[in-house]
């Protein structure tokens, strides 16, 4: 087989589902600035509902990341190889553990992995939450505007650091 | 909070007074800032080995006790949050503030370096 199962359930989690968050909330962040209406104008029914489900779409997506990476792929990763096994091929921790110069990849980057994203899904959530409520008049209300753009942007900056170095842990150690 | 218009003045019914007020969406942003600082707080003080939150699936260790407490903590602020503001209209400027800085203060928190202190 090609790929094994782990294989395919961290490009799962790092493509498909983190991927399609960052798409998500860029996307939800640039309509927020490209459809903003002048203040109290009246809002189309198609447009806050469009917000309002890209902004669902990164919730949904950056929240199956965040359980699935917890969940699904942490566990193998973090795996504790048997004493005295030489090959350490399929314990990705161990692997970066043993040699010095990858040990950063996981002390730092894998550290902040593991925390960061549950942040940045928390913020989505409450971003997606308040597009969706407050749909039929978000995008002509500045306040909300802006409490909203600062939660997305918040998540994005921290989607974008995990994201990577998810992608220096996998070059490095693969979970295969 | 700063309040800008306390109650939902003349509301003809709760959607109406839903529509008008932003209480609900101030009290989704302060709960996320609160769930953050909750994660943060975890992460602190399981580092300065105060509190370790137990494992609520072994595989996955601390973090899966971490992440669970957070999560309920954010959710039972939200829940409180939205119970007492919904139907209020807030000055929104406090409320992002305070938001954004736990969220600064739980991505300091959860930085490795930072564990380094202690």
């Amino acid at each position: 087989m090609l790929f094994s199962t782990r294989s395919l359930l961290t490009m799962l989690h790092g493509l498909v589902l983190s991927g399609g968050a960052i798409m998500a909330i860029a996307a939800a962040l640039f309509a927020l600035r490209a459809m903003a209406l002048p203040e109290g104008a009246p809002v189309s029914e198609r447009q806050g509902n469009n917000f309002a489900w890209v902004a669902v779409a990164a919730a949904v997506l950056l929240w199956l990341a965040v359980l699935g990476g917890t969940y699904i792929v942490f566990p193998p990763y973090r795996a504790t190889p048997p004493e005295g096994l030489l090959d350490l091929t399929g314990y990705p921790r161990a692997i970066l553990l043993a040699d010095p110069s990858t040990r950063w990849l996981h002390t730092f980057a894998m550290e902040i992995k593991e925390h960061m994203p549950w942040i940045a899904a928390m913020l989505t959530t409450a971003a997606a939450f308040v597009a969706h409520r407050y749909r039929s008049s978000l995008l002509a209300e500045g306040s909300l505007r802006r409490a909203t753009g600062w939660m997305l942007s918040i998540s994005m900056v921290l989607v974008l650091c995990v994201a990577l170095l998810g992608v220096f842990v996998n070059k490095i150690a693969p979970l295969e | 909070m700063g309040t800008r218009n306390e109650g939902a003045g003349t509301a003809t019914s709760a959607d109406a007074a839903l529509r008008r007020t932003n209480g609900a969406a101030m009290a989704a942003t302060l709960a996320a800032g609160i769930g953050a600082a909750a994660l943060g707080l975890f992460v602190l003080l399981n580092a300065a080995g105060v509190y370790s939150a137990p494992s609520i699936y072994p595989p996955a260790g601390g973090l899966s006790g971490r992440s669970t407490f957070a999560v309920v903590l954010w959710l039972a602020a939200w829940w409180i949050l939205d119970q007492r503001w919904r139907e209020r209209d807030l000055a929104p400027g406090p409320i992002v503030g305070w938001t954004v800085a736990m969220a600064a203060f739980s991505v300091i928190a959860t930085f490795p370096p930072v564990w380094e202190l202690f």
